[in-house]
């Protein structure tokens, strides 16, 4: 659609001309790093493959170069070399699921931009219009080993609007937007759309979320019909053809419909994922199963559609009916069924900083650990369709990958450094860093220094 | 990864059906941690008879007494203690029905008690025992500047599933909760009912206790003047409820989250000579000086608290480690939380105290024998020693690493929970 072509040539167009002056402002502390860079001697667990003792990436202009052991990948000469033996180094975590940047720390009256709850289909709204790069969240998410994010409208709505596929990096938004990507839809069902019932407004139930949803679809392939039709009378020479009336949440419909866009639906109970399914087969789009408190009950329904889960991880269950079934053993049920199984922060439900450990309680939950490395990496990156761009550390992929202190599923290791794209964005020995992970960035100055160093 | 020292052992448990009822147990195990004093973590051999601990040996390859069902962990420590939580009067539906923690019909509700409260069949009382805690102080929830008693209680009991409150109560009435901040603020603005400002949830706190020291020598004189029925005071059951507080018998505890309302209670605590102590504290690192001066214990956390509202922006990971240096008393907390998750865990907030400077013996110790001195229940629980209550984690590794297990809990003698 032409809104989607504009914005992909602003995009280039900002992007190219501002990339630089990002990755000086965000690193901070430090210059960029222009040329090669080699980082020496970590555990590298490259995701595609099996893990590397004693291993050696090699990174040019924002690329990875070379993945392998120490000795058997050549080391190009002039190449800024950082050692990192004793720790361990993998891909960059890709957040499935977060509202940093919408829902801003600290959330105060009227700075919670992730749900507008004036209509329960709202197809033309943008996260990338309500999204503030200068929130803090955002570095702490980047204190916790994220570097791609796909940052979603809240759940109040049956459709909330159009996801942003984003870099943790940038002053605008539009330095954050991955090129080339236009995001996904937000959809949500079960509990969380009825609060329009409380106005005596539709949704009061499940049956009419899914007729609101169903009906959107329609309208879309209607007016997805109208613009054919259109487009074909112009390419058969019909000057007289009539444009059709643009309508930007129709655009983004018809995108979902086109496979151009994937649907996020936020889904916690068995039934409410089953019309999950049901409503992307009637309509043949492509979904990702958000939460999924429940979805190990249908595992094999999932499976057999290869429908994947972005998965959330909660302490504990209950705070409401959908999600009082919740527990750790999911995600390793849903692995064995043959379900792709991401986990995600559905920040600020579960901080950023930690999701490391939420993908580490899915191994306590009986998952193995090669899913669950795969669950925040890789897999999370296919929901996005990046996976051919970042979750794995492959030549010719983004230099995004983040170096450990120890084993990534250990609760006593910390993340050391965050890198985007061959610039490092967190560094935990950087004091203005640190606080981003520990909690109390706001009042460094007075923040008083630990004994021992913080392990 | 340092966990799973030990998975062979932890099949030797899992393998073995314990009948609910079994009176003798023996834990064997390669690193005990009884919290009493002295090295931590050695092998050895717990034995367990009639709901206490009869004797802990140890040692290397100890044989069992016969008689005894036998337990294998590879690690074990006392039951957990969470010294401030809503578990069990906060359920887990989160629906009207369930949610008995706020009693926000008014700012001093110092007559409720959470026992009143309590159902011993919530839930979440069974889900925090699958990770180790067995004992709990429940508090009232944070809106009221008065907000009532707290009571400790065991997560279950003996004749489990249908204990009663008082039965699993070890001190019905422990500690009187007020809350300073934004949330009394927020609770009562919108009603356009005191209180909207700090300044007013003081005044609401140092006149309910006013009232409170001037009742109590009304009914002293009352008595002194010959107890005369004709002339009996007007009881006012809140005054009352007040009366051990400002006596220094019951504890007062004050949830506090930034920096100058931890001041502000101890400004309070210091004026009506109070015996008190400071829960959450989420800003306490920043008057560590002024909180060790006052000689006040607290009850922090919880470590993984959202640092989303503005009172909690400044939270930090390192928060019970940066107090516990500052050689301030701790004890952690699972809190109160009003959405998803409804409730925390406090194995999985001391853990990560414990990877933010606090250290896992530490961390141990603020949710063991630290959390019951504090709470001064020392003498039944918090460490594995002769004659105190048979409460008894079991873990197959290090207990607070992620991808551990509890393999069984132990509370009184009998097992509430194994690792299927």
């Amino acid at each position: 659609m032409l809104s989607q072509g504009i914005m992909k040539t602003l995009l280039s167009v900002v992007l190219s001309a501002v990339l630089f002056v990002v990755v000086a402002r965000v690193a901070g502390q430090e210059d960029p790093i222009h040329g090669t860079l080699v980082v020496r001697g970590a555990k590298i667990y490259p995701v595609s493959g099996p893990p590397i003792e004693h291993g050696v990436l090699v990174v040019a202009n924002g690329k990875i170069v070379a993945v392998g052991a120490e000795g058997k990948i050549p080391v190009p000469a002039g190449a800024v070399v950082q050692d990192a033996t004793g720790k361990v180094l993998m891909p960059g975590i890709v957040d499935s699921h977060s509202h940093i940047g919408i829902d801003p720390n600290p959330t105060v009256a009227d700075s919670g931009d992730a749900n507008e709850m004036t209509g329960p289909i709202e197809p033309s709204l943008r996260a990338l219009d309500a999204i503030d790069p200068a929130d803090p969240n955002i570095r702490m998410a980047t204190a916790g080993g994220v570097t791609t994010a796909n940052i979603l409208p809240g759940s109040g709505n049956v459709m909330g609007g159009q996801s942003a596929y984003v870099k943790l990096r940038g002053n605008t938004i539009e330095q954050m937007l991955i090129p080339g990507t236009i995001g996904g839809m937000k959809m949500a069902n079960g509990t969380n759309p009825k609060g329009y019932g409380r106005r005596d407004q539709a949704p009061m139930t499940r049956m009419e979320e899914a007729a609101l949803a169903r009906g959107i679809y329609e309208k879309a392939q209607q007016y997805q019909e109208k613009w054919n039709a259109y487009k074909k009378a112009l390419a058969a020479g019909d000057k007289t053809a009539k444009e059709p009336d643009r309508d930007l949440g129709l655009d983004a419909v018809v995108e979902i419909l086109e496979g151009k866009r994937t649907v996020h639906n936020h889904s916690h109970r068995a039934d409410d994922i089953m019309t999950v399914l049901r409503l992307s087969e009637e309509f043949h789009y492509r979904v990702v199963v958000h939460h999924g408190s429940e979805a190990c009950q249908v595992a094999n329904e999932l499976a057999k559609r290869h429908v994947p889960v972005s998965y959330t991880m909660v302490d504990s269950p209950g705070g409401k009916l959908e999600t009082i079934n919740i527990d750790m053993s999911c995600p390793g049920i849903l692995e064995k069924a043959g379900v792709k199984v991401a986990f995600n922060t559905d920040d600020p439900i579960t901080p950023s900083r930690l999701l490391l450990r939420q993908a580490a309680l899915g191994v306590r939950g009986g998952m193995s650990q090669e899913a669950a490395l795969k669950g925040l990496t890789i897999y999370p990156a296919e929901m996005l369709d990046l996976g051919n761009r970042v979750g794995t550390l492959e030549p010719g992929k983004d230099a995004d990958f983040i170096i450990l202190s120890g084993e990534p599923f250990s609760i006593y290791t910390h993340v050391l450094e965050t890198w985007i794209e061959g610039q490092r964005v967190f560094d935990r020995s950087n004091p203005r860093d640190l606080h981003y992970a520990t909690g109390g960035f706001a009042v460094a100055s007075h923040y008083p220094s630990l004994q021992g160093g913080g392990n | 990864m340092r966990a799973l020292g030990s998975v062979g052992l932890l099949l030797s448990v899992a393998s073995f059906a314990l009948p609910l009822h079994a009176q003798k147990l023996a834990v064997v195990a390669d690193h005990i941690y009884t919290m009493a004093p002295g090295t931590q973590g050695g092998s050895g051999i717990i034995l367990i008879s009639e709901g206490k601990i009869e004797a802990v040996t140890s040692g290397t390859n100890l044989k069992p007494p016969s008689g005894y069902q036998v337990l294998r962990a590879a690690y074990v420590t006392p039951g957990l203690i969470d010294v401030d939580t809503s578990a069990g009067i906060s359920g887990a539906y989160n629906i009207p029905q369930d949610q008995d923690e706020d009693e926000a019909s008014d700012p001093n509700t110092a007559d409720v008690r959470s026992l009143d409260s309590f159902n011993p069949n919530e839930i979440l009382l069974k889900y925090v025992n699958r990770f180790g805690v067995t004992t709990i102080q429940s508090a009232p929830g944070p809106r009221n500047p008065i907000a009532g008693r707290a009571g400790i209680f065991k997560t279950v009991g003996p004749e489990s599933p249908s204990a009663t409150a008082d039965q699993l109560a070890i001190r019905p009435e422990s500690a009187m909760i007020f809350n300073l901040g934004d949330t009394p603020k927020s609770t009562y603005a919108g009603a356009h009912k005191p209180p909207m400002t700090r300044m007013k949830t003081a005044e609401i706190i140092r006149r309910a206790l006013t009232d409170a020291a001037a009742y109590q020598q009304k009914w002293e004189k009352w008595k002194k003047d010959g107890s005369d029925a004709t002339k009996l005071p007007t009881r006012d059951a809140r005054l009352e409820a007040l009366v051990p507080v400002v006596s220094g018998v019951m504890p007062a505890v004050f949830n506090v989250y930034r920096a100058d309302d931890i001041i502000t209670a101890i400004r309070i605590g210091n004026e009506f000579h109070l015996k008190y102590m400071l829960a959450s504290v989420t800003e306490g690192y920043l008057v560590r000086d002024e909180i060790r001066k006052a000689a006040v214990p607290c009850l922090v956390g919880p470590i993984m608290q959202r640092p989303e509202s503005p009172q909690t922006a400044n939270a930090t990971y390192e928060i019970a480690a940066l107090l516990e240096q500052a050689g301030i008393p701790i004890a952690l907390i699972s809190g109160y939380e009003g959405y998803v998750p409804k409730n925390r865990v406090l194995l999985f907030e001391a853990g990560i105290a414990a990877a933010n400077g606090l250290g896992m013996e530490k961390a141990l110790r603020a949710v063991t024998i630290d959390a019951a001195q504090i709470l001064g229940i020392q003498d039944r629980v918090g460490s594995l020693i002769t004659g105190k209550d048979a409460d008894v984690v079991l873990f197959d590794g290090d207990p607070f690493e992620y991808t551990s297990h509890v393999l069984g809990v132990i509370v009184s003698g009998q097992v509430s929970y194994q690792k299927k």
